[in-house]
This record gives C-alpha cells, structure tokens and sequence, in this order.
C-alpha cells in the first residue's frame, strides 16, 4: 500500500492550495510522509458530512447578500464565530426527480445519481463521503467513520445499492472503536502483539471462504460477497496499521471517555449531549489521523425527534406547524448550533500553521429544503474549512439559476485530491464543479 | 425467466384443455385441508444473511444458553417491511466485519474458557498445545453444525491449521480452539444462508435445493435459528426430499419451544414491534411514560400471540377480539386494571364492559402508531390498512403542503380539524383510506391510554371500514376479525417472511391457495406455518437473481 506522490500531482497540490513559498524542511517532512492524500503542509485533508433531517425555513436560513460583505440569516447566525472559515451556497438544485420526500434529496445530492429503479427510496451509488473514502481512506486505520445522534439513526452513507455503512450512535462504542485498548498513540512504538498476525491469517481464511461461494452463487450474491471482502480487506488494513508507528501529530491526545447511556430527559433524548460527546471523539478521531472521513448524522429524513422545549415531534410540526413555523425555527437553531459546537470544537485543534478545521472541508445539509413542502430547490448547503487552501470560504454565493448539486460534490471530492474526471450519472452527471467556491 | 414460465404454463393448460373429451363437467371437489399446497414455483434464491437475532439463537444453539453474545452487530435492514427480506439482498459494511470479528473472538474466548462448554464441543483430550489429531477432531465435529453441511477435506485441514497455530503462540489448546471458533464463526458459511442448489435428477437442467438448505429453510423459518441434529441428521439421509418427510419433521419442529421464537420473530418483525426500543414520548404530556414501556409492550403483544397459537391453537383473528392479555403492575395501572402480578407479566382479562379489546387496544400498537405528543389517525389507519389488510397506501406527493390545521373552537378535535384538512381533494384520496379507521381509535391517547375528551370535547369514535360501519375501537376490532383480507393477509405476510421475497405475480396464486387452506381449517396460525413449510413453492429452488 506504500504510495508516493508523483510530482504532477505535488505541483497541483501546491497550486491549488496556493502555498507557493514552501521551503525544504516541509519537503523533506512530505518526503518522509509515508502515505499520499497530504496537503501541502505535510498534514492529511479531512472529509466529513453533518446532515440533519426535515430541511429548513427557507425564509430563516438565506443570507440576504451575497459575496464576501454579508451578513448571516437567522438560522445561521449562530455559526458567526465561523464565519470566516464557512460558505453559505444558495440556489443549487438536486439533479433527480423529486419521487420521495425527504429521501429524493439525500439520494440526488450524495449520489449524483437516480435510485434504485423502481425503488425510489434506495441509494444506487455510493454516497461522496464513500467516493472520498474510496481513495484517501486507505491510508488511515479506519477508511471512514460514521456516527449518529440521533438513537436509533443509521445515517445514509452508502457504498451503493444495498451496501449501507449504518452509522455508531452510542459515543461509547465509538470511543471504544477508535481510542479502545488497540489504540497506538502516533509517535509511540506499538508493543509486540501476536495476536495480529494470527487475526491477520483468520481474515485470509475468510477471505477464501468468500471466494469459494462467490463461484458458487449468483450475480446478486457476489456482489455481496465483494462487499463482505471489501469489509475483510479493510479490517487487515487496520490490523497493519496497529502494527506501525503512526506519524507524530502534535495536537493528538486520547478524549475523555463519554458517558456510557445517554438516557432520555423526560422523554426526550439529548440531541446536544450526545451529538457534543460524538464531535469531542470525532475530533480527536481526527487529529490523531485514525480516519481521514466522517459523517455525522445528527438525525434522520422523518425523524419526529422531540426536541427540548418543542411541543411536538420534528417531522410532525414541519408540516402541521402554521406559518410562519416559529417552533421549527427553534429547532433548526438548536441543530445550527450543533455545527457551530463542531466547527468550534475543530478550529480549536491547532495543525501546521492553522487549525484542523482548516485541513477539513465539511459539508453540512439536509434532507431537502422547506420541509413543509419538500422542495429540492435552493438547497441547503454550508461547506466548512478550506481543505487546506482547495476552498474558499467566508462567502455566500449564491447561483443565478438552479444549478446542479453535483458540483458541489464533484468540487468537494477534487479539493480532497481526488482526480475525477466527473461526479454523477444521467441528469446528476457534471464534469466541472462550482468555481465559484474554488481556489 | 419469466416469459418461458408463462409459456410453460400455457402449454399445460392447453395440453389439458386439449384432453378434454366434452363429457359433463365434475362436480366441485371438496375442500382439500390436507396435503401440499399450491404450485412449486419459486421466488429466487439468494443468500440470507443471518440477522442479528438469528445470530444470537445460532450461538445459543451451537454453543450453550450461557454464553453472552454480543449486541454490537451490523443492524438489520428490513424490506418489503421485513427484516428477513433485507437480508436477502443487503451487504455488509466494514464495520460490520469488524463487528463480526469482535463477536466471534468473544464467543470463542468464553467457550473455550468455560470446562462445560467446551466438553460440549471437545470430545478429544488434547496432548500438545499444537495437537493436531485433536484439532482435527474439533473441527471435524464442531464445522458441519456451524456450516450446517458436509466440510470439505480441504476445510478441515485450514480450519484445523488455526487451531494448532494459535494453540502454539499461545502455548495452549484451548486458546487454539478458541481461535477455531472465532475463525468459523466469521466465515460467510455460517454468517449467511448459501443457497446453491444441485442438480434436479427428476427435472433434467434445473436445479433443486440440496437436502441441507432444505433443513436450514426449514430451521431458519420456524425456529428462527440453526437446525438440530435430528434435522441435519435428515438431511444427511436425504429424508427432507417428499412433502411427507417435510410434514415429518415440521410437526416435530412445531412442538418444539424454539417454535415460539420463530412466531415472536415474525410477528415483531412484522407489526414492526422492533420500533419499540427507540419509543419517544413526551413525558411531561404522557407522565406514565418510562424507557422500558416500549419492550414491556411489545412483550405483551408477543405473549397475547405466543397464548393464542401454542397454549390454545385457537383462531387467530381472534387477537383482533380477545379480552385476555398479558400485562406487569405497569400496564396494568396504564388500562386502570387491578394488577394481577406484581413481580412479572401474569395473564388478565380485560373488563367485559371496556373498549380496550385485542390487538388495536394494546400499547404496543397505540403508542408505535402515534406522535410524541399526540396520537395519529393516520398512522393508526395506515398501520390497519398495510399491515392488517395488506392494502398499500400510495406515498404522500411531493412538493405538497400537508400540514393540518391548528385546533380551533370549530373544530377542537383532531377528528374535526382532519376533516377540515379532507376539504382539499388531493390529500382526501388517500387521507380517507386511513383518517376514518384511525378516529375509531381517538379514544386511545398517542400512548394508548384511555380518554374521552379531547380539548374538552367529547370524542366521536364511530367510523366506518369499507362499508363496515362500527362504533368504536372494540367494533372495529371486529370488524377487522370478520374481514376476509385480514386473514388473506396473514397467509401473504407468513410467506413472503418464509420465503424473503418480493410476491411474484407467479407466486400469487400459491398465496390465494394458502389463505384458502387457511380459512378451511379454522384460521389456525400452526397449520398455516406448516402449509407454508411443506408448500412446495417454499421447498422448490429458483433461480439467483
């Protein structure tokens, strides 16, 4: 797996994150950088997604001006301290047919690609955090992580039909995935540990299991069984890495262990808690390069979540509430100020000359955007960090008609370094991204 | 496929019409009640894989009741409404290998380090940490029942491998056997259902299923787990090849404990009973509401079901009419009963006089089909039309307003602000499937407790299904009992679960002869399953997609 960088694509990393000054010491620390994906400044790009369920108060959520010189809706408000580090884009239109409320939205904008035929609810391409994943994640311990805040929610990253990635909602067991007993410090010499090379040769047998069935079985269930190697392969990928000794990266300590429940109050779970609890890991997840890809999925398409002080479920007021809606705008501001605890939490991890947040392009959105009515126009989008210099930020851009989603997605995968040609299919297929947010 | 069994069939029919000397027609045949029902056509194979549940009774059953398995296992994903559909087509994520490993290591550490439970799989006594005769003899053993078939040579000696080389590093059989268990229990062998098929002798390039799938359809089905000895043991004697050998052992199956698993399993999977565990309620609107009112529920929906089939073998559209339920000191004070039991679940019958009746009176129900902090007639209504009638309900428009008024002085009850909300054409053509099965229920509040107001108004709990006017929750109860499509339904749900799949349209007519069989002898659950077990559309092999 041992990868370098081949000098053209040094050279567009350096052009496109627009650090033309690099002296020798980072080149030699890049040099020395086992594993490719990094930015310019040595330190690796991070992508990651925060999606909440039941859109938003179109009315509420976009900024009046646009360009650099504006100023925040109300819903977005809270995200101020950031504001230099985001983008607000505005007027991007989800590329498929609005066949299903709530799951056309996720469906078109992560995939670029109609559904499943005749399933209109089902995914048929891996979502962008599994296409980033799919080649900046094999250099880390975990190719991708997901989480939940939300009980129950399994989030909707997808490697493509069928294959959900169904996201950890307990913050224990995803601290105890990443910072559990296996966990080697980066800079620290993993002790000798025999039970890896004997996990390793178990895995290879599976491995040959699969194998074995897969010529035995179907069109359909070979595929499954790629997936299940894909799986395995991952694993052993894992299993290496806790053999070697991770790069040495100042900002990484182990986090506090959270909580192990979370239990409802008064019947209500508590979404901020458990969502800070899941972004303290996720941090640190981070900053210790245990992933490169995240998604944080703080509730579902429907989710008829009671939030604190709501009088009714989530989905349920997006459609019975009447105008203009002022308890639904009570929560988007208490799920808005979510991703400002996560940006916060992120720009507060320092990294090379900047934060983590600044190695990062985060994209947060919904499901659709006015959940009354489930439009797939004027979609809401905030992109976050600047990848290292691939994105710019602090503006709100706004498009003169509806464009296609893709763009975003397809400028996202590029600023993370991946070299396609295209993002989507049929009406969702584009072969240039959004310039507008581009260095 | 399709195309040439349509001209299979049409050659049949037209070979028999041919026949057909124009002598006066036979009188109708009596009712058949027993033999196999319906036609051998098959929905397509595929590899289930094993669903969390089916995992934990696999390891109950393999290894022993006292090992703990781990809960943290990739979540099911049902389709058509079913877990075990799902798990027809749906992958495996990275993480849930990962899952997978942690379970399997874990296991094998407690088996191996517990002397009962290892004697249980260990008939050897190993000489050498690296014992290989003895590994041999593990695996030999200990593989068949895991894989639930024949291991092959080859099997047996890298199986083999991993118990010596791990008892080796670790200077200890016993670790070695661990690291056997863990290795079997991570192969896609024991973790998903291969349906390969062989050769059908008597059909000349087709296929039928190998007398060991036959025994894991059957175990899987009906015991929701893996099969016994005495089923492998058939299998392995191709005694699983007639409807009378299947008969056989479906009886036997059927009077097993492990049988209720397999109801429960059905019925959670299909009343959606799983939903239970993430149950939010305002608990400030809805004070009697706690964390474990939804398991609790669902238990009693479970038991009412568990009684009805295997205590009683009663009529099962009875669950619609029933006063006899199951209920804790909780639910008790919740239907404002006298608590039979303080410790435990203990049965009770319902006041003669009250409206609470059967399945539409039970919290299970009444809360999963509501909002947080309201009930829902639509919900409610959608619930009895998909899951209790099996009539689909088309999905909302899009790009639609659908919101309902706010209560007003005019219309105070969401029964009035409903129909306020019906005015608009759009929203009527479907609302009023649902709306007016739901108002029946009105006087359950969206945590199923009993009320009769609503913003100080008197509810109205009359409504009227298909033509079936009733007065209330318990008259709806009947009227449901009473439909036809209630009990048709059961028959379509009970196969498309045992076969976890789509309904073809070719597969139709198998399920109109089992909903037929099942009205003919008295709407028994039991005899029903068993119709499914030995159909031989159920035993028949199609082809993988």
């Amino acid at each position: 797996m041992k990868r370098t960088l081949s000098r053209r694509s040094v050279l567009r990393g350096f052009l496109a994150g627009g650090v033309v000054t690099i002296g020798l010491p980072y080149l030699e620390v890049f040099g020395g950088l086992k594993r490719a994906h990094a930015s310019p400044d040595g330190l690796p790009k991070r992508f990651g997604m925060f999606f909440w369920g039941n859109g938003v108060l179109p009315d509420r959520w976009v900024p009046a001006a646009t360009g650099t010189a504006y100023a925040l809706s109300p819903t977005l408000s809270v995200l101020a301290p950031s504001q230099p580090k985001i983008s607000i884009v505005t007027g991007m239109k989800v590329p498929i047919v609005n066949q299903i409320p709530h799951m056309s939205g996720p469906i078109g904008f992560f995939t670029g690609s109609p559904p499943v035929t005749g399933k209109p609810d089902a995914f048929n391409a891996p979502t962008l955090d599994q296409v980033i994943a799919s080649v900046v994640g094999v250099d880390s311990r975990f190719r991708s992580l997901e989480a939940a805040v939300q009980p129950g929610a399994t989030g909707l990253s997808y490697n493509g039909a069928n294959s959900q990635n169904p996201a950890e909602a307990s913050p224990a067991a995803l601290f105890a995935r990443v910072f559990g007993p296996e966990f080697v410090k980066p800079g620290t010499t993993p002790p000798y540990n025999p039970t890896l090379d004997l996990r390793k040769s178990v895995l290879d047998g599976v491995a040959e299991d699969a194998n074995s069935l897969k010529s035995i079985l179907g069109a359909t269930d070979k595929h499954r069984l790629d997936q299940h190697l894909d799986g395995v392969r991952a694993l052993e990928q894992r299993i290496q890495r806790l053999k070697e000794s991770p790069p040495n990266l100042a900002a990484c300590t182990v986090p506090a262990s959270p909580k192990d429940q979370y239990p409802d109050v008064a019947g209500r779970p508590p979404m901020s808690e458990i969502s800070r609890a899941m972004v303290d890991i996720l941090a640190m997840t981070l900053a210790c390069d245990q992933t490169r890809v995240f998604s944080l999925w703080f509730s579902s398409p429907v989710n008829n979540t009671l939030f604190t002080g709501a009088p009714a479920g989530h989905h349920q007021l997006t459609h019975d509430e009447p105008s203009p809606q002022p308890e639904v705008a009570k929560i988007l501001d208490q799920i808005m100020g979510e991703l400002a605890y996560l940006l916060k939490a992120f720009d507060a991890i320092p990294e090379g000359d900047g934060t983590l947040l600044d190695h990062c392009a985060i994209l947060a959105t919904s499901d659709c955007n006015y959940g009354r009515q489930h439009t797939l126009d004027d979609f809401p989008i905030v992109i976050a960090g600047s990848c290292n210099g691939a994105l710019k930020t602090g503006l709100h851009y706004r498009a003169p008609s509806p464009d296609n989603t893709s763009k975003v997605a397809l400028t996202l995968a590029r600023a993370m370094g991946l070299t396609l040609d295209s993002f989507g299919t049929a009406e969702g297929k584009v072969t240039s991204g959004l310039s507008a947010i581009e260095v | 496929m399709v195309p040439y069994r349509h001209s299979l069939r049409v050659a049949l029919i037209v070979g028999a019409t041919a026949c057909y000397s124009g002598g006066p027609l036979d009188p109708p045949a009596p009712p058949v009640t027993t033999g196999p029902v319906g036609a051998a056509i098959a929905s397509p194979s595929a590899a289930q894989r094993l669903t969390r549940v089916q995992y934990a009774n696999a390891i109950r059953d393999l290894f022993g009741a006292e090992v703990v398995v781990p809960t943290a296992l990739e979540p099911d994903i049902a389709g058509n409404g079913f877990e075990a559909v799902g798990a027809k087509s749906s992958t495996i994520s990275a993480r849930g290998v990962e899952q997978y490993e942690t379970a399997g290591y874990s296991i094998g550490k407690q088996v191996a380090a517990n002397p009962t439970l290892l004697a249980r799989i260990l008939t050897c006594t190993p000489t050498a940490p690296d014992d290989a005769a003895c590994a041999r003899i593990f695996v030999s053993a200990l593989g068949p029942v895991v894989y639930r078939r024949p291991l092959a040579d080859a099997e047996i000696a890298s199986l083999s491998a991993i118990v010596t080389t791990a008892g080796t590093a670790f200077a200890s059989f016993e670790k070695g056997v661990s690291y056997g268990i863990a290795r079997m229990l991570q192969s896609p062998h024991f973790l998903y259902r291969p349906a390969a098929g062989e050769p059908d002798s008597d059909n000349p390039g087709k296929k039928r299923y190998t007398s060991y799938e036959i025994a894991a359809r059957l175990s899987f089905f009906l015991w929701n787990s893996v099969p016994d000895a005495e089923l492998l043991a058939a299998a392995k004697s191709n005694a699983l090849d007639t409807y009378e050998h299947v008969s056989a052992q479906v009886e036997r199956m059927l009077a097993s404990p492990k049988a209720r698993d397999g109801l429960r399993n059905f019925v959670k999977e299909w009343l959606r009973l799983g939903e239970l565990d993430d149950l939010t309620k305002d608990s400030k609107l809805f004070t009697t509401f706690t964390s474990d009112l939804g398991p609790m529920a669902r238990e009693e929906t479970l038991r009412v079901f568990d009684s009805l089939v295997f205590e009683k073998d009663a009529d099962i559209r009875d669950v619609m009419t029933t006063n006899q339920t199951f209920v804790t000191a909780k639910l008790a004070s919740m239907y404002e009963i006298p608590a039979p039991s303080k410790t435990d679940f203990a049965p009770v019958d319902l006041p003669a006089d009250g409206l609470r009746r059967g399945l539409l009176g039970h919290i299970s129900i009444l809360a999963l089909y509501a909002h947080p902090t309201t009930s829902s007639a639509t919900l409610r209504g959608k619930f009895v039309r998909e899951k209790l009638l099996c009539t689909p309900i088309p999905l909302p428009p899009v790009n639609l307003s659908t919101g309902l008024p706010e209560a007003t002085p005019d219309a105070p009850t969401l029964r009035a602000r409903s129909l306020v909300h019906m005015g608009d054409p759009t929203c009527a053509s479907c609302h009023r499937m649902m709306d007016p099965i739901g108002f029946g229920l009105e006087q359950f509040d969206g945590i199923g407790r009993l009320r009769s107001k609503e913003n100080g108004t008197v509810i109205d709990p009359t409504g009227e299904l298909d033509g079936a006017k009733f007065g209330g929750a318990a008259s709806l109860g009947h009227a449901i009992h009473d439909d036809p499509r209630f009990a048709g339904c059961f028959a379509r749900k009970l196969y498309q679960y045992a076969t976890a799949s789509e309904i073809s349209d070719d597969e139709e007519a198998t399920v109109s002869a089992l909903a037929q069989r099942f009205a003919l002898t008295g709407y028994k659950l039991k005899t029903l399953i068993a119709a499914v077990a030995t159909s031989p559309a159920f035993r028949a092999y199609g082809d993988p997609k």
